[in-house]
């Protein structure tokens, strides 16, 4: 029994930790979403943010260069994605699956040559927080996290902020709910998109840096593991509301952390079913919110500026 | 109008033709595209690019071993962009695929595995039937969502297949279900051999789910555009508000449609196991399920259209194996090339231009 705390600790401390790409990500594509695009191809931009945080990471030795090399080039497929979605006003699920399909061969192809798994690169620096770390039970929970957590945890409700307060935020909204509205009011509902989409793309990039760099420090083919469909999932789940997200998030986080722990404690019930668990109860949550959907309403609807 | 009758027809159709051409020439337009694209990136590790795809194009066509190995991959591909194809047309988006084929998978794999005193093509008739309502079963959540309370597919099914995926490896590691014990990677016992399906070519991998998958492609195309449920199918997909005005009954479209695209689904998990592997294997799908969507889509999300879009897509997989083994260009390049021709294609779009007549009444 003496043992359960600290365990209790780690795995609440892992939780978070695992649930930081999937927040980070989302910030971006909270956007995306609610100016009415359905970005499927985050996850290969957060695939890419993973690839090239490592391989920066590794030649230039300094971590913020990586992240910020990560964020460009997310921020660059989801601009293929926002020249084919909104310029050509292609399908945008066949544009984002493109995009993920494009993303996996190309990580595969270039990670031979750039030794993105070959040796562990350095991490994200773990936050000195002095004695708050050492408060029995929550302490090394809240305050012994690295700088990954302290930045999913300033940006959501900044985040939140600029979206419900500020008048961009509000355009951005408009948007996804009536783009004619928005173009009537003289607005360019393309530049508000193409932002939006841009944005995703970033953070999905950041995401994506944070899964490599957090904890692990390589590349492995296909590191994400459709964790970008979970972001999806929990953007839908929590209703497009960016503190319901980041609780789905931890959620997710939550589940992730149990199954690796599940194989260790000997349960009664395969390892693959805690794999299962989190999907199985978005599933119930979707299902439960039934007409309560609040989807942005143009979801998906591609702006067309020459059928009024 | 200056233009008498005669004339206006023959432009018509000139008009008509030329759309035709320019439709069929996008696809490949952008096919070449993205080998160029693809080629800079071989060049730039220092491979000669004619060399990689000639290396493809032998192991895509080279022999009849080679062409039996196209004809393997484009299998399931042609089977899952068909349902996907029946399911665009019909006003879903089904990305469960991947999930539903693995049901469909495992359950043709647990009657495979039935000492059942039957002839052969009854065991595998009786395998594939069961495949195809595994795929079904799978979509039925997701279908009835869909059809009568309005939530969106697209998240209900990712989730279903991590749970399919999940679900699936859970039975191949367990002995006392379908696992092989001592295996050294975790799958199923193999099917008895009367549950395989025959090979047409001796000597290759080549079975007759190609063949399979072709008449289907007849079929669907027959029942879509030549049938009356057909056409309600796509009244609902393109318009399900006229199509509720004009009597058809959309909830209930849209619900058969989704079952009958899951089936499909399980039919292409289905002959992967019966044709080709014998065995279900953990994870023995990447991505197939995802696959077919690019792969309907490059058909121009037509029963017709999407056979030559997944015998270049198989080819690509049979060719990029041979690729990689002689010039040393990873195979991986193999999904970079259909990537980019998908999104080229979608680039330059299916826009038509708009038809003459509306031209002249507006300029007027």
């Amino acid at each position: 029994m003496e043992n359960l705390l600290p365990q209790i600790d780690t795995f609440l401390q892992a939780a978070i930790r695992m649930s930081i790409p999937l927040i980070l990500t989302g910030i971006g594509t909270l956007y995306t979403e609610r100016c009415g695009i359905i970005n499927i191809g985050v996850e290969g931009s957060m695939l890419i943010g993973t690839f090239v945080a490592v391989t920066a990471a590794m030649v230039t030795g300094n971590i913020y260069i990586a992240v910020l090399c990560a964020m460009i080039a997310g921020g660059l497929m989801s601009l293929i994605f926002a020249f084919l979605a909104v310029s050509r006003r292609a399908d945008q699920m066949v544009v984002g699956f493109g995009i993920n399909l494009l993303a996996g061969g190309l990580t595969l192809t270039l990670m031979p040559y750039l030794n993105a798994n070959r040796a562990r690169t350095i991490l994200f620096p773990v936050v000195n927080t002095g004695f708050l770390k050492d408060i029995p039970i929550l302490g090394p929970v809240l305050f012994d996290q690295s700088i990954a957590v302290w930045m999913a945890l300033i940006l959501t409700p900044i985040s939140a902020w600029i979206l419900y307060k500020t008048t961009w935020g509000l355009s951005l909204r408009a948007v996804g709910e009536n783009s004619k509205a928005v173009a009537t009011a003289g607005l360019s509902v393309i530049r508000l998109r193409y932002t939006g989409i841009l944005l995703g793309g970033i953070f999905a990039g950041l995401g994506g840096a944070t899964l490599a760099l957090n904890d692990l420090g390589f590349f492995v083919p296909n590191m994400t593991q459709s964790r970008g469909f979970i972001v999806l999932a929990a953007l839908v789940v929590g209703k497009w509301n960016p503190f319901y997200f980041a609780g789905v998030c931890l959620l997710f986080g939550a589940a992730d952390a149990l199954q690796l722990r599940a194989q260790s404690f000997g349960s009664v019930l395969p390892y693959q079913f805690y794999l299962m668990l989190p999907y199985l109860l978005t599933i119930a949550a979707l299902a439960g919110l039934v007409g309560k959907t609040k989807a942005p309403k143009e979801y998906s609807k591609p702006y067309d500026p020459t059928h009024f | 109008m200056k233009e008498e009758p005669e004339e206006r027809n023959i432009t018509e159709m000139q008009q008509g033709l030329i759309d035709f051409i320019l439709a069929g020439s996008r696809p490949v337009v952008s096919i070449v595209l993205a080998f160029l694209v693809s080629g800079v990136i071989i060049f730039l590790q220092g491979i000669n690019p004619l060399e990689a795809y000639s290396a493809v194009l032998r192991g895509a066509f080279g022999s009849m071993v080679a062409f039996g190995n196209t004809c393997v991959r484009t299998t399931p591909l042609l089977i899952g962009a068909l349902g996907m194809t029946l399911g665009i047309r019909g006003g879903l988006f089904n990305v469960g695929a991947e999930g539903q084929l693995y049901i469909g998978a495992a359950a043709a794999t647990t009657v495979g595995l039935l000492p059942l005193p039957v002839p052969s093509w009854l065991h595998i008739l009786l395998s594939i039937s069961a495949g195809i309502l595994g795929g079904s079963l799978w979509a039925f959540l997701p279908a009835y969502l869909r059809a009568f309370r309005g939530v969106s597919e697209i998240v209900v099914t990712i989730m279903l297949n991590f749970v399919a995926i999940y679900f699936v490896s859970y039975l191949v590691h367990e002995p006392k279900l379908l696992a092989q014990e001592g295996a050294s990677y975790a799958q199923s016992r193999t099917i008895l051999e009367s549950a395989y399906l025959p090979i047409l070519v001796k000597g290759t991998s080549m079975h007759i789910g190609i063949i399979i998958a072709v008449i289907l492609a007849f079929i669907l195309h027959f029942v879509l555009n030549h049938t009356s449920f057909g056409f309600r199918t796509r009244m609902v997909g393109a318009n399900p508000e006229a199509a509720h005005y004009a009597g058809v009954k959309v909830r209930s479209s849209l619900f058969v449609t989704f079952l009958i695209v899951g089936g499909f689904s399980g039919l292409m998990g289905t002959v992967e196991i019966l044709g080709l592997k014998h065995s279900l294997y953990d994870y023995f799908s990447v991505g197939m399920g995802y696959e077919t969507i690019t792969v309907a889509l490059l058909g121009g999300v037509n029963p017709l259209g999407v056979i030559p879009a997944a015998f270049f897509f198989g080819g690509l997989r049979a060719g990029g194996n041979l690729m990689q083994q002689t010039v040393g260009v990873s195979s991986s390049m193999v999904p970079v090339i259909q990537a980019l021709a998908v999104l080229f294609v979608v680039g330059f779009g299916f826009t038509k231009r708009k038809p003459k007549i509306q031209k002249t009444m507006t300029q007027q």
